[in-house]
Formats: C-alpha cells, structure tokens, sequence
C-alpha cells in the first residue's frame, strides 16, 4: 500500500522535501510507517519525532491504511 | 451557531493581526469581560537578537487542533466565546504572532481561560518558529507534549 507523508519545519529541511510517497506492507502501524521513513532520510534519526495519521495525533501501534497521511515533525513551537 | 460548543473563531492567516478587531468579533450580551493574550515576537530570546521569525503550519490539523481547544475550554470554564487566530510567514519584531480572545460573564473564568488555552496551543497545535538571527537560524522546538503518550517515535 501506498502512503503519502508530509513534513514541516525542522523535518523539511532535514529531508529536502515536504511531500513524499511511501511504499509500505499492508497492515503496517504508524510506528513502522514512521520508522521506514526514518531508514530512508537518516538526518530525521537524530532528531525528536511525532507524528500523527490524517491530521490525529495517534499512537505507535494504530494501523495506517491505503491513501493515509502521515505527517512527521518535531515537538510544536507556536505561540 | 446555537450550540455552545462551538461558540469560537479560529484562524490562521499570513497578513498582520488586528487584536482589538478579534477580541470584539463577538461579544454575548450576558459577557462582562474579555481577556486577550497579544503574543508577539520578542527581540532578545536568552540574550540572543532574533531578526525576525517564520512561522510554518500543518493548517488543516492546527485548525482541527485549535476547535478541539475551544471546544475543551468550555467544557472546563464558565466562558462565552472564544478567538484563537495564529500569524504564519515571516514577522518582524513587535508583530503579534497570536491572539487569544475569551469573553466571559466574569473576568477570572476568561483570564483561567485564557492561560490555559496558550498553554495547551503551544503543546498540541503544530505550528513551528523559526527564530533568525545575524548568524544563523534555528527551527524552534517546544516541550515534547503532544498527545498520545506513545507517539514520539
């Protein structure tokens, strides 16, 4: 299945990109999903991550599916 | 909008904001008091000049996350109405970055009110800074709070 991941701020730059498509095994969860990204882009390993799935902050173990959007970032700093 | 629950505005928006013109965008006849936080960018950061600052956000989601705090904060606080607009772009120093509105029957509910919801927009709601300096820049990270426990990979 395929996904599309988004990144901002500190995850942007670190990456080069904002928008990228993923390939995943079906029934992977958010953490896998996260951790596949994190293979690919080293720079992102060294920094904090959340994330969340089609706009929620969700946990490691929920299931992303076909078509979800991940978005990875660093701690928020608005204000 | 009849239902309570939903008696807020947000916004995001990359043109100046006018905090006066927030904080009386609605004002319920039983209110006595509106409490506005005018958060804006500060030059001295520890000592270090900031030149100016980018804000950055996940809009869709920072718009979800902002009407789930209005809706939070009514069910905790005696308030009437809320306004959270957030500034995104580049911003000199002085310019308001945020504004939070809450109007209230009696004052302490809206200064409660008010405290807690920049306190909560700036754990939850993914907005970034970035602080410029001379010398370089930086992307700003807050305290690690985002909810679910297990989420930070």
């Amino acid at each position: 299945m395929k996904i599309t991941t988004l990144f901002f701020g500190a995850t942007a730059d670190a990456v080069g990109d904002r928008v990228i498509e993923i390939e995943l095994p079906a029934g992977a969860t958010a953490g896998e999903a996260v951790a596949a990204v994190v293979e690919r882009f080293p720079a992102l390993a060294k920094q904090s991550l959340l994330f969340a799935v089609n706009q929620e902050y969700v946990g490691r173990e929920n299931r992303v599916g076909d078509g979800d959007e991940l978005a990875i970032f660093t701690a928020v700093s608005g204000g | 909008m009849s239902d309570k629950q939903t008696q807020g505005h947000i916004g995001l928006t990359t043109e100046p904001l006018d905090v006066g013109e927030i904080a009386r965008r609605v004002v319920p006849p039983n209110c006595g008091a509106i409490v506005t936080l005018d958060g804006f960018v500060r030059q001295f950061t520890k000592g270090r000049e900031t030149q100016y600052l980018v804000y950055e956000a996940y809009e869709p989601m920072a718009l979800k996350e902002m009407r789930k705090l209005i809706d939070r904060a009514h069910e905790q606080f005696q308030i009437e109405h809320v306004a959270i607009v957030h500034r995104l772009g580049k911003l000199e120093i002085g310019e308001t970055s945020v504004v939070i509105a809450v109007a209230a029957p009696h004052r302490r509910a809206a200064f409660e009110a008010c405290e807690w919801l920049i306190k909560e927009l700036k754990r939850t709601v993914p907005i970034w800074k970035k602080e410029v300096y001379a010398d370089g820049e930086v992307w700003v990270e807050g305290e690690q709070g985002a909810t679910p426990e297990d989420n930070s990979a």
